[in-house]
């Protein structure tokens, strides 16, 4: 239909000729489909065949079926990856991002309190920066030869120098990570807190119940909804970290790094081994599955 | 604890103990504590950033906050020597290319789903959305080899079409909710002004989308511009990689590593997005104000 022809007779209202509609949509779904559907479902193929990067397998893949995820299930590298994956999102991103980025809401509500302006400001910092920055910073605070910042300050208080990269990894990469998600779980907890009345509150004081008290029987009752979703993106966003760790450690040293992002990214781009790889990413998709259909479940959230 | 152990919220106030006055000397404590705890965690968020913003500027930087000899020359020579000026300009390529593709496929579907009423829209927008609980690093395997398949590793134009379709999803959300907000009453009378619809997408949508169009382009530009993952593993040749790699490969390359250089880089790297943001503050402001108010 033309639009010539749409104009001549035609109510206006009617005017919603279909034949745009694809040339509207079009570019949009042509790359959702191509960039990002395209790789999830051919993934799972991938998962199914022992495809290689290079060598003999890499020009005739073969179909292998469910073995690479019977050989991952039985692989100890790859569950202690998972592992460390969820010791990651359990200490960095459910612990301490939760409380301090709690906290951090908590004291922004405080009326009395002066430089809150400021103050969110600067907890906003570590989450803007990109990446790379955010692990180039790290690397120069945690840095052992000599005096890295931590060691400047240890000194301060006369210990001797730390390398904590090497000696104790996996705490400083959750470290790093809190570090980094304060902000996002400020903001989010910051926009439901302001549902909840001051009266309720002030009341609750005035009847004797401790500010813990309040918050434990008024405050989180209350905005249990957005905690939950706040705990359901935090645990998807951080099983996806993977840049601000393999920056600074690349999984290491050895492999106490490793999370499982970084185990897919060696096992497919170092040991070439594609099939096994993509198989791993499957694994890791399912078990994110099924935890937000469990937070959702938990929050009684519809989703 | 509270003798209470209902959640009721009214019910929670019931009487816990007598009620007692707080000692002024407690609220003092209390507040003390308070501000101790606001400043511990600023300086938690701030303090790693003090070196990179010294060593930028300091003559003989290392990995250590020392009193700088100031200097700009790590910035010179971060723009004279060998690659790195490459390396920004390729970060400006990808990015601003991969924002413009965004912005306009996300402008013209977002006019698509916000006035065609369409079966299976509903399930097309939420489909997207779940897109995003989808890991990066889960599908980046895949990606890769789709991409050697397509002869598209390897080059800007597949880096750009990757990354334009990766933030596509939220720039749909926020421009499809934008135009909701455009009468349609506007659109009909540029079209018996003799305007075609996409005349009138031009001439009327458009001027009015801009706090949405903003906020999408700053989002879409900050995930370009910041994205590790993605170059990493789609690009091999060092002529193509954009900052964030070539800041990883000169820190990884530990014996040589020139902090100085690689302070200033990371000074220079940040500049992009913080000056997008000053223009686009008050556009981003006003969209997410427009936000609340809708609901």
């Amino acid at each position: 239909m033309t639009i010539a022809k749409a104009l001549s007779g035609r109510p206006i209202r009617r005017r919603r000729e279909r034949g745009v509609l694809p040339l509207l949509l079009g570019p949009s779904i042509v790359l959702i489909a191509v960039f990002v559907i395209a790789p999830a479902g051919y993934g799972i193929y991938l998962g199914l065949t022992d495809t290689q990067l290079t060598g003999w397998a890499a020009r005739d893949p073969q179909f292998v079926g469910l073995e690479n995820f019977r050989n991952l299930l039985g692989s100890e590298d790859f569950l202690a990856s998972l592992g460390r994956t969820g010791e990651f999102v359990l200490w960095s991103a459910i612990i301490g991002q939760t409380v301090l980025g709690m906290v951090a809401a908590l004291l922004l509500r405080t009326k009395w309190l002066r430089g809150k302006g400021l103050f969110g400001a600067l907890v906003l910092l570590p989450m803007v920066v990109p990446e790379v920055v955010a692990s180039l910073t790290w690397a120069s605070v945690l840095s052992s030869d000599g005096d890295g910042t931590l060691n400047r300050l240890l000194g301060l208080f006369g210990s001797g120098a730390a390398a904590p990269l090497q000696d104790h990894p996996m705490a400083s990469v959750v470290i790093i990570n809190v570090w980094r998600g304060i902000a996002l779980a400020m903001i989010m907890f910051q926009a439901a807190l302001e549902d909840v009345p001051d009266e309720l509150i002030e009341s609750a004081r005035m009847d004797g119940a401790s500010a813990l008290q309040v918050f434990r029987y008024i405050t989180l009752p209350l905005i249990r909804g957005p905690v939950f979703l706040y705990l359901l993106l935090t645990t998807i966003t951080t099983v996806g970290v993977f840049g601000l760790v393999y920056f600074l450690t690349q999984g290491g040293p050895g492999q106490e790094t490793e999370l499982a992002s970084i185990y897919i990214f060696h096992r497919a781009f170092q040991y070439s081994q594609i099939g096994l790889g993509s198989a791993a990413s499957v694994i890791l998709l399912v078990l994110l599955m099924i935890l937000g259909l469990t937070y959702a479940r938990l929050a009684k959230v519809e989703v | 604890m509270a003798a209470t152990t209902t959640v009721e919220p009214q019910a929670a106030t019931a009487p816990v103990s007598p009620p007692r006055r707080r000692t002024p000397t407690w609220s003092v404590v209390q507040r003390a504590l308070q501000y101790a705890l606001m400043v511990l965690l600023a300086l938690f968020c701030v303090v790693p950033f003090a070196w990179v913003a010294l060593t930028a500027v300091d003559a003989d930087g290392g990995p250590t906050v020392s009193l700088p000899a100031f200097t700009l020359d790590n910035f010179v020579r971060f723009f004279t020597d060998g690659g790195t000026p490459r390396l920004f300009l390729n970060s400006v390529i990808v990015s601003f290319a991969a924002t413009a593709l965004n912005l306009v496929c996300g402008l013209l579907g977002g006019y698509g789903l916000s006035r065609y009423r369409f079966r299976g829209r509903t399930t097309f927008m939420f489909g997207i959305l779940l897109i995003r609980v989808i890991p990066p690093p889960a599908t980046i395997v895949a990606l890769y080899l789709l991409m050697v398949k397509m002869q598209l590793d390897d080059s800007y134009l597949g880096l750009i079409l990757a990354e334009a379709a990766a933030a596509l999803p939220i720039t749909l959300w926020l421009l499809k909710g934008t135009i909701d907000a455009v009468p349609a009453e506007l659109e009909e009378a540029a079209w018996l002004d003799g305007n075609t619809r996409f005349g009138a997408i031009r001439r009327i949508i458009l001027p009015l989308v801009g706090p949405g169009l903003g906020a999408a382009a700053m989002l879409t530009f900050m995930h370009v511009w910041g994205d590790f993952l993605t170059p990493l593993v789609l690009l091999q040749s060092p002529d193509l990689y954009p900052l964030s790699i070539g800041l990883f490969r000169s820190f990884t390359a530990f014996h040589q590593v020139d902090w100085g250089v690689l302070a200033a880089s990371a000074l220079v790297y940040m500049a992009p997005p913080a000056v997008l943001y000053i223009f686009l503050r008050r556009h981003l402001m006003r969209s997410s104000l427009g936000g609340a108010i809708k609901g």
